[in-house]
């Protein structure tokens, strides 16, 4: 019996060729991006999933609230840890504090190794938090005495190759020169999908040898940083309520009156193991791995979704349009015996053999898209993962529902048909069928229509964010930054002087971060005008008395700083605004107050965008370098280069980079940045949502396409003849093709109107992310309109202008 | 009593057209017994294929009662229905009305399908039929390769692979020429002779002669 199903069903679709490739094509293409983008969300939900007692583990977190802003620091005040230790709804606390070495050596190989990445401070109760397997070393003192350190299995074969565990044991590590500290231990690389990337543990009580020694003396409940993270694992029974509570008091305890006057406020939070992977407030440990985005992964689904929808319904609309074909086959089969329910059975299946074709190919398909989506893939994401089990349960529930969801309608349309009269050939196509159909290619349509308008607008609004003036020069300016760990000026300026020598520079200022970046430095300032005092929070660009001139940035009063270190400000017309001064001219000569320092305004500059175009401008003073020589707020050497066309830039950045070196002769750190391309890095997550929005476009145009071409394809068979009495009857080529036409090309009308304001909603709710936005023209959607009739007219003309122009004698004929 | 295969008391089929009411049928009694050759005569739309469907059970009548084997279908569940009618009734078509995605013998395999028989001994009956109808060669053959009195034959074949005890027959012959016509009225006898039950509806009279009884239709009623 099933293999009459298989078999009638593959002859079927060889019969129909043309409308099995579009449905397979529709479905193929929904399936290839489901898979895919399933797959991507799987990878990013199995994230530290295999920790034991996951859902009894937190990270707290600190969220500081001022009236000016609010910050949410993924770390917690050093003297929080002691104050909860004791907590007994806390089974286990742990804090750790995140640490980069400039250098470690292992001084018997003679290898040197800079800057290494995740390491940490911690003690014994990370272990017991986060369980790692020992490959050597004692577990019952985990890092109990000072000088201490456990590698992990990868970093040991970076710093020990090719030694056995457990001869790693008890070799001494240099850590900055002064520190030798004595492996312990050595644990294996977490297997799973994790976040905790760490790779080396030095015993926390190692850290007053530190430059951080002071702050780990003095606890300072005011004081908060990325790097001393904070895990708890609660009880099994624990009060997270009462744990709330705890934390709550403990903020408001230690509010100092500096923070009570101006109303900041502390407040800190347990997050959950599970939350730490997505939530992008505060961050995961890897910054170059990127952090999945919830609302990324939403995206990408409901556009598999729609791709998905797409296919069905080209497969439903399809296969009840050629219903009446399959009418006599029902008819019979209905006299030879069969039931209603083994009909639906049957065709139930033939659509399962189409979805199993598409998955077939999809699974090829996805392999490629990987790679076309790298943008948006995670990168440790391999094909490899469809074999998990979870992954292919989920494809087979999936291809089942597909099947269900196109291949249920039409099974009930067909087996429903009336044995007698379809044997009788007195068959009437129902006129609500043919009402479905219009329905569902509208619905198609509204759905492509809206990708389109949304594509032409979100790249409408790139095209602003990139085109807009920042307010001070973007192009042929680069950025040579200094190396990470140099504190001092001395060899900035005498990279600056070999730079002058350089023909094709036209001026070269030292500074901190270029006009805009996405790094900030603020404190608070205050000014007393006599009767009341002003407080807001400053953002401050540090450069030399060149910067100004290299960046061309704008003075409208005063003057810009005499020199480096002297204590002045050049601030920007938002500050000007917000301290009360009515105009550039009455801020000159004022002082604020700035920490326990009077500071003067010398200047005043106009506004620029201080980072993406996303956020306001915000009160922002140029200052000079005040505590050099000894501890510099420069970290750069900016070049405006002479000429602004780029066909010389090469030999001149070759010629900046030689000198780097003649001047750094012993670092590799040389990091170049272009100034235009910072500023387009501010906007990648918008290309990548451009980018999506033009395959999703594309997707759903060919989808869509196809559909109706298949529609189109139908119609004007059964309207052969009628086709035929008006060409003898003398109508022309273009009558009768305007007659076709008429009837899709009003559907497509049809979902232009639905789809117009869902697409101006979604988009308009999309823009309210930035504060500088274009506004949404209407020439976009009278474009976009016109240019999904176009396409429409396209596909229908391939079939319309066939019919038109046969024979009509032919066509009569077989009557 | 017991070789009674169908009996319609008063059976009546009407249909609505616009708000009109058409009777179709109008009170037949017929007693058929088993191993009758009937043929139902009369011009078009005098009720044949209406009557010919009803007593199939494709359609059913509006009023009346209508026994097939003692049961009364008249007050009978669908399933029930269904049931009786594919163990005890074969179709034959003026169209033929064979599968076109089917060859020949996946055509007359198919009412075996139907009723879960099991391979193996699906492919002995089928064998068998085959046989009997000497088109063995053109078993692997789509029925648009064979020519119209082929395909009924086919068709008959199909009707008679579910043993059945009653065939019906809608113009079985319509569509064929005198010869063709001549030799499948001949395999009609040939079967009622061996105990098949059949019913037809002809507008031949030379065919409706192969008979045991001739009942003449006009305007739905019996004359």
């Amino acid at each position: 019996m099933i293999k009459n199903y298989f078999k009638i069903a593959w002859r079927n679709l060889m019969k129909h060729k043309v409308f099995s490739l579009i449905n397979i094509i529709g479905l193929t293409i929904g399936l290839s991006a489901s898979f895919v983008i399933g797959l991507m969300i799987y990878y990013d939900a199995t994230f530290d999933t295999f920790h034991k007692d996951k859902d009894r583990i937190y990270r707290v977190v600190t969220d500081l609230t001022s009236p000016e802003a609010n910050f949410s620091i993924p770390g917690v005040t050093l003297a929080l840890e002691d104050a909860i230790s004791e907590n007994s709804n806390f089974e286990t606390v742990s804090g750790f504090y995140i640490e980069r070495p400039s250098k470690v050596e292992n001084r018997v190989l003679n290898s040197e190794f800079k800057w290494p990445n995740f390491v940490v401070f911690a003690d014994a109760n990370y272990f017991k938090i986060f369980d790692y397997k020992f490959l050597a070393g004692n577990t019952s003192e985990i890092l109990a005495s000072p000088n201490n350190v456990i590698l992990t299995e990868n970093r040991a074969a970076d710093y020990f190759p090719n030694t056995k565990p457990s001869d790693i044991i008890g070799k001494t590590l240099v850590y900055n020169d002064s520190l030798h500290i004595t492996v312990t231990g050595i644990v294996e690389n977490f297997k799973e999908r994790t976040d905790f990337v760490f790779e080396e543990f030095i015993s926390h009580s190692t850290i007053l040898q530190t430059r951080l020694r002071d702050d780990f003396l003095n606890k300072n409940w005011n004081n908060t940083n990325d790097a001393s993270q904070l895990f708890v694992k609660v009880t099994s029974n624990a009060d997270l309520s009462a744990i709330q509570n705890r934390l709550d008091d403990l903020a408001k305890e230690h509010q100092d009156e500096e923070s009570k006057k101006y109303g900041d406020e502390q407040k800190f939070t347990l997050q959950p193991l599970g939350d730490i992977h997505f939530n992008e407030k505060y961050g995961i440990y890897d910054w170059s791995k990127g952090q999945a985005s919830k609302s990324l992964l939403i995206n990408l689904a409901l556009v598999a979704i729609f791709l998905l929808l797409l296919g069905c319904i080209n497969f439903i609309n399809l296969n009840t349009a050629q219903a009446s074909q399959r009418a006599k086959e029902i008819g019979i089969r209905k006299t030879l015996g069969s039931s209603r329910k083994q009909l639906i059975g049957q065709f139930m299946g033939e659509t399962f053999l189409l979805v199993l074709v598409s998955a077939v190919l999809s699974l090829l398909l996805s392999r490629w898209l990987i790679n076309v989506f790298s943008d948006f893939v995670p990168e440790g994401l391999s094909y490899e993962l469809m074999k998990s089990p979870l992954i292919i349960l989920g494809i087979a529930i999936l291809l089942l529902l597909v099947t269900f969801l196109s291949g249920f309608y039409p099974a009930l349309v067909l087996s429903k048909f009336n044995t007698v009269s379809v044997l009788k050939n007195h068959l009437a196509v129902g006129n609500k069928k043919v009402k479905l159909r219009k329905f569902l290619t509208v619905f198609q349509f509204s759905i492509a229509q809206v990708f389109v308008i949304a594509t032409l607008l979100v790249g409408q609004q790139i095209n602003f964010l990139l085109e807009t003036d920042m307010g001070f020069k973007t192009d042929a300016i680069v950025s040579v930054y200094s190396p990470r760990a140099e504190r001092e000026i001395s060899k900035k300026e005498l990279y600056a002087l070999k730079l002058r020598a350089i023909p094709e520079i036209k001026s070269i200022s030292i500074g901190g971060n270029a006009p805009a970046s996405i790094s900030t430095n603020s404190s608070s300032v205050t000014y007393n005008n006599g009767d009341n005092e002003v407080n807001l929070d400053l953002q401050f660009i540090f450069g030399d008395v060149n910067y100004v001139e290299v960046f061309e940035l704008n003075l409208i009063a005063g003057r810009t700083i005499r020199n480096d270190t002297v204590k002045e400000l050049v601030i920007n017309e938002t500050c000007r605004k917000r301290l009360g001064f009515k105009s550039p001219d009455e801020a000159i000569g004022k002082t604020v107050l700035l920490g326990d320092q009077s500071v003067p305004i010398v200047g005043v500059m106009t506004d620029f965008f201080q980072r993406s175009l996303r956020s306001d401008i915000k009160p922002m003073a140029y200052r000079g370098d005040w505590y050099q020589p000894d501890w510099s707020q420069f970290q750069a050497v900016h070049i405006a280069f002479q000429n602004e066309s780029s066909a010389d830039f090469k030999g001149t950045l070759s010629k900046i980079e030689n000198a780097y070196k003649s001047v750094y002769s012993e670092t590799d750190d040389y990091r170049v940045e272009f100034l235009d391309e910072t500023i387009q890095r501010f906007y990648n997550r918008e290309q990548k949502m451009s980018k999506l929005l033009n395959w999703a476009t594309g997707l759903s145009i060919l989808i869509s396409c196809l559909g109706l071409l298949g529609l189109v394809i139908y119609t004007t068979n059964r309207r052969v003849k009628e086709i035929g009495v008006r060409k003898v009857l003398g109508a022309s080529l273009l009558q009768i093709n305007t007659l076709l036409c008429k009837e899709f090309l009003t559907l497509v009308a049809i979902a232009f109107i639905i789809a117009a304001p869902i697409a101006y909603y979604g988009i308009n709710n999309w823009l309210q992310d930035f504060a500088y936005k274009t506004r949404i023209s209407f020439w976009v959607f009278l474009v976009s309109g016109l240019a999904m009739i176009f396409f429409a007219l396209l596909v229908i003309s391939v079939k319309t202008l066939q019919a038109a122009n046969a024979n009509p004698v032919d066509s009569l004929r077989s009557e | 009593m017991q070789n009674i295969l169908v009996s319609l008391n008063e059976a009546t089929r009407t249909v609505n057209s616009g708000s009109n009411k058409v009777t179709l049928l109008d009170t037949i009694n017929l007693n058929v017994e088993a191993g009758e050759f009937i043929s139902l005569m009369g011009p078009s739309g005098s009720g044949k294929s209406t009557l010919l469907n009803c007593i199939g059970m494709l359609d059913h009548f509006t009023d009346g009662g209508y026994t097939f084997l003692g049961e009364p279908v008249h007050s009978m569940k669908e399933k029930n229905r269904a049931k009786l009618y594919k163990e005890y009734i074969g179709f034959v078509f003026q169209a033929y009305h064979l599968i076109d995605e089917l060859t020949v013998y996946e055509n007359i395999e198919t009412p075996l399908l139907y009723k879960n028989i099991k391979s193996s001994e699906r492919k002995a009956m089928v064998a068998d039929m085959l046989d009997r109808f000497n088109i063995v060669g053109k078993k692997d053959l789509f029925p648009i390769q064979l020519s119209g009195g082929q395909q009924q034959l086919v068709g008959i074949a199909r009707a008679l692979i579910g043993q059945p005890k009653l065939i019906l027959a809608d113009e079985p012959t319509g569509n064929l020429n005198s010869k063709q016509s001549g030799e499948i009225m001949e395999l009609f006898a040939q079967l009622n002779k061996e105990g098949v039950t059949i019913i037809q509806a002809t507008h031949s009279e030379s065919n409706a002669a192969y008979g045991s009884r001739i009942i003449n239709l006009l305007d739905g009623k019996i004359v």
